[in-house]
């Protein structure tokens, strides 16, 4: 039983790993604003799934909060605020930087490098695995949360603080930089 | 549980397609909303890790990143908007205020 479970959640991770790289391939080369949207909904709702079966309950319902409930929605009246009709681009995509695509190439090309070496290669380290028997201390899946705020608040206490400064300094500039400027 | 490898191949293919969405459009919406892609690339790992070593640490910050995200976001479209009203697009090529 224990190991049926075990297996369907791997299975279960890499379906939700490839509808968020779907949600996000869509984000990407869509034409409208909006359906760049609804794509990053899409990818960040199965991301919270990913979450979820890595055994982070709170995050992933942190992430559905954070992101599908407020950040989708700033996106969206955004997309709305700014004429849609006015900025039809003429070509999407700005591939006149070949430099900067090469780079990209290259770097996912040393990566996926590294990563045969490890997978494949006779000499292959030993891969890290996701040790249940590891995971005692967050293995607390009905009090996830408090175990990550005994992290937050004792350990990461200053930075949390330092965050909350963030938040307050970026509300009050975005409401200063978002003001209709008077004339 | 899901092996490290395919969390971090996931990850790693999530973060480049944010540097991929950055590099090639044009329109600053779909740009921040690539940053925050990454971010959450980032945040796979950190939690994947956090698991890895069974400890809390990796998740805690994972919500710190969340927050910063947040703030993100918060300032980036406000600057959007300031831009439109300015000069009535968000295409970052038309935008050559600090050309002399």
């Amino acid at each position: 039983m224990e190991q049926s479970l075990a297996v369907i959640g791997s299975h279960l991770f890499l379906v939700f790993g490839l509808l968020a790289l779907g949600g996000a391939a869509t984000m990407v080369f869509a034409r409208s604003a909006v359906h760049s949207v609804v794509g990053f909904l899409f990818c960040m709702l199965a991301l919270a799934s990913c979450y979820l079966c890595l055994g982070a309950e709170f995050l992933a319902t942190a992430q559905i909060l954070v992101y599908a409930g407020g950040i989708v929605v700033l996106f969206l009246f955004v997309v709305m605020i700014v004429e849609l009709s006015k900025y039809k681009e003429q070509t999407r995509f700005q591939l006149h930087t070949p430099w900067a695509v090469g780079l990209v190439v290259a770097g996912a090309a040393a990566f996926i490098a590294v990563f045969w070496q490890t997978y494949f290669s006779p000499s292959a380290p030993q891969a890290l695995t996701l040790d249940p028997t590891l995971a005692q201390g967050l293995d607390v899946a009905n009090q996830n949360a408090q175990a990550i705020s005994r992290g937050l608040y004792a350990d990461f206490l200053l930075p949390f603080e330092i965050l909350s400064v963030i938040l307050l300094v970026a509300l009050v500039g975005a409401v200063v930089l978002a003001k209709a400027e008077r004339t | 549980m899901p092996s490290m490898n395919s969390v971090l191949l996931i990850s790693f293919l999530l973060f480049s397609i944010g540097v991929v969405g950055v590099l090639i459009r044009r329109n600053a919406l779909i740009i921040l909303m690539c940053a925050e892609l990454m971010l959450n690339a980032a945040n796979l790992n950190l939690i994947a890790f956090a698991r890895h070593s069974g400890t809390v640490h990796g998740q805690a910050f994972a919500l710190l990143v969340m927050g910063l995200a947040a703030a993100e976001v918060a300032v980036g479209l406000a600057l959007v908007v300031a831009l439109y009203r300015k000069k009535s697009t968000i295409q970052v090529d038309e935008l050559d205020l600090l050309k002399g």
